[in-house]
């Protein structure tokens, strides 16, 4: 026995080096822990609230916040306040967006909408109505008062009042035409302070602001124009047929054109074209097309290796 | 030369000396690891169950899965999900969820950890035991993995309709199913009933 014994191999006896590695997996699943609450919780977005005065569509946990298209946060509750008069509306902002929480900021629910002449937000039928933003510059806030609707667009253009007697078949988008071609639109018509007459507020697009004089003249070009003479024959008129529904507005400038209109420049709507106005053709130069017009960020300037 | 013994892989039969701790034996010829005991039993069932335990927390309180269907967007973790069920009469199907995967993991998890923690103290040496009998017996009906199984299921079958995607806590639920699998394996009930000395050799 005991020599087979001593012919017997010996196993190796070696330290067991790596054991202390065991104890990375609960430091592995504490970090992942970690992790998950700083995402949640340290890194994450500002969470603002809006009033809103009516909050229709919007679903708690559901509803999303878009800017350009792109989902920048999720609507988190919907409550309306002690007042009843609003509802307040809390959003989780993504992190990149946080710069969109700033004084200035304007929100608004974006609806489905159907207009004469025009259809918007038909996304949101399938898709359900969502918040979008038009950013501002201001201090960091997480207060804001939404928009009903979307608000008017700082753009560089000229903004033009018309006082009318009635309004006719205008509203808002309705095109505004020089010589049948589009320069313009309404922007929105209301009453005047007095209720005394209609002020319509209209947006010349910036490459066409050269056009509109101190002594311009507009008309109204909706609807169809029937004239029966008795040498002329029946003639029938229309600006475009966007205005047989939509109504529109058309101007002309005299060839003793004074200076250029500013921003606010108030005109008086006229019912009818001067078959004189239509016969005035002005030398105007216009200005190029500006790059705010064209809407465009330009590019960053990569430089090519 | 004291002891002989036989490799479990190539079946060599072989002198050993005395194993100082810290220290594994191999085979002589196969290299083999040769082990009496599970090796390290108590460490890495404590290890396991630790991080099993910190992962429990995220698994059920993340979404498991979140949906996109006709602009609704939900996100469901599990335990909304038996509340559903709930709520549409299927108590038996409800009940077995919840104890299948939140009930019997807590339970095994935090009896597997008092088990190795307390493992040195003479005292509670009753309580222990009652606590593995306990384990042994609801292991069987702890099928986390089944449910996680049916989650994917859905999620391939859904595809069509809705677009269905993992929500941010399902890794931290597989991985606790895993960790706790794993905890259970490593566990050698031997260590339950050794006496001081053999505990101070094994453990």
């Amino acid at each position: 026995m005991n020599e087979n014994a001593r012919t017997l191999p010996q196993a190796k006896i070696e330290r067991s080096r790596f054991s202390w590695f065991l104890w990375l997996i609960p430091i592995a699943a504490a970090l992942l822990c970690t992790w998950y609450v700083c995402r949640d919780y340290i890194f994450a977005g500002p969470t603002i609230t809006i009033y809103f005065q009516n909050a229709e569509g919007l679903q708690e946990q559901n509803s999303i916040v878009q800017y350009r298209g792109v989902k920048i946060g999720e609507v988190g509750t919907l409550k309306l306040m002690k007042d009843r008069q609003r509802v307040s509306v809390t959003a989780e902002l993504d992190t990149a967006a946080a710069g969109i929480a700033r004084e200035g900021s304007v929100f608004w629910i974006v609806r489905p909408e159907v207009k004469l002449g025009s259809v918007s937000g038909l996304r949101t039928i399938v898709l359900g109505n969502y918040i979008t933003v038009q950013p501002g510059n201001g201090s960091p806030t997480n207060l804001f008062v939404g928009a009903e609707k979307e608000p008017i667009e700082p753009i560089q253009a000229l903004d033009i009042q018309l006082l009318a007697t009635k309004l006719d078949s205008l509203q808002p988008q309705s095109p505004v035409f020089y010589r049948g071609i589009q320069v313009g639109e309404v922007l929105d018509c209301r009453l005047s302070d007095d209720a005394r007459a209609v002020l319509i507020h209209a947006r010349i697009g910036e490459q066409y602001a050269p056009l509109v004089r101190m002594n311009s003249k507009f008309w109204n070009a909706g609807g169809i124009d029937f004239h029966l003479g008795l040498f002329s024959g029946a003639k029938l008129t229309a600006e475009s047929a966007q205005t047989l529904i939509s109504g529109g507005i058309a101007f002309a400038t005299p060839p003793d054109f004074q200076k250029a209109a500013t921003n606010g420049a108030i005109f008086s709507l006229n019912e009818k074209s001067d078959a004189e106005w239509e016969k005035w053709s002005p030398a105007i130069p216009l200005h190029a097309v500006p790059e705010a017009m064209t809407n465009e960020t330009p590019l960053p300037n990569f430089k090519l290796k | 030369m004291d002891k002989l013994v036989a490799c479990q892989t190539c079946g060599l039969v072989q002198g050993v000396d005395d194993v100082p701790k810290n220290s594994v034996i191999k085979c002589a010829r196969c290299n083999f690891q040769i082990f009496h005991r599970r090796v390290n039993s108590r460490a890495r069932t404590l290890a396991f169950s630790l991080a099993a335990l910190i992962l429990y927390f995220p698994s059920n309180l993340y979404p498991i899965i979140t949906a996109d269907y006709q602009g609704q967007h939900t996100q469901t973790t599990i335990f909304q999900g038996i509340s559903s069920l709930f709520a549409h009469q299927q108590y038996f199907i409800a009940s077995l969820i919840f104890c299948t995967s939140i009930l019997t993991p807590a339970l095994k998890i935090i009896g597997l950890i008092f088990i190795t923690l307390t493992l040195g103290w003479p005292k509670w040496k009753k309580a222990r035991t009652w606590i593995f009998k306990i384990i042994s017996i609801i292991d069987p009906w702890n099928m986390l993995e089944v449910f996680l199984l049916a989650i994917c299921v859905s999620m391939v079958e859904l595809g069509e309709v809705a677009t269905v995607h993992p929500g941010r806590g399902v890794f931290a639920f597989a991985a606790c199913v895993v960790l706790t699998l794993l905890a259970t394996l490593s566990f050698d009930s031997r260590l339950l009933w050794d006496s001081p000395e053999e505990k101070r050799h094994y453990e």
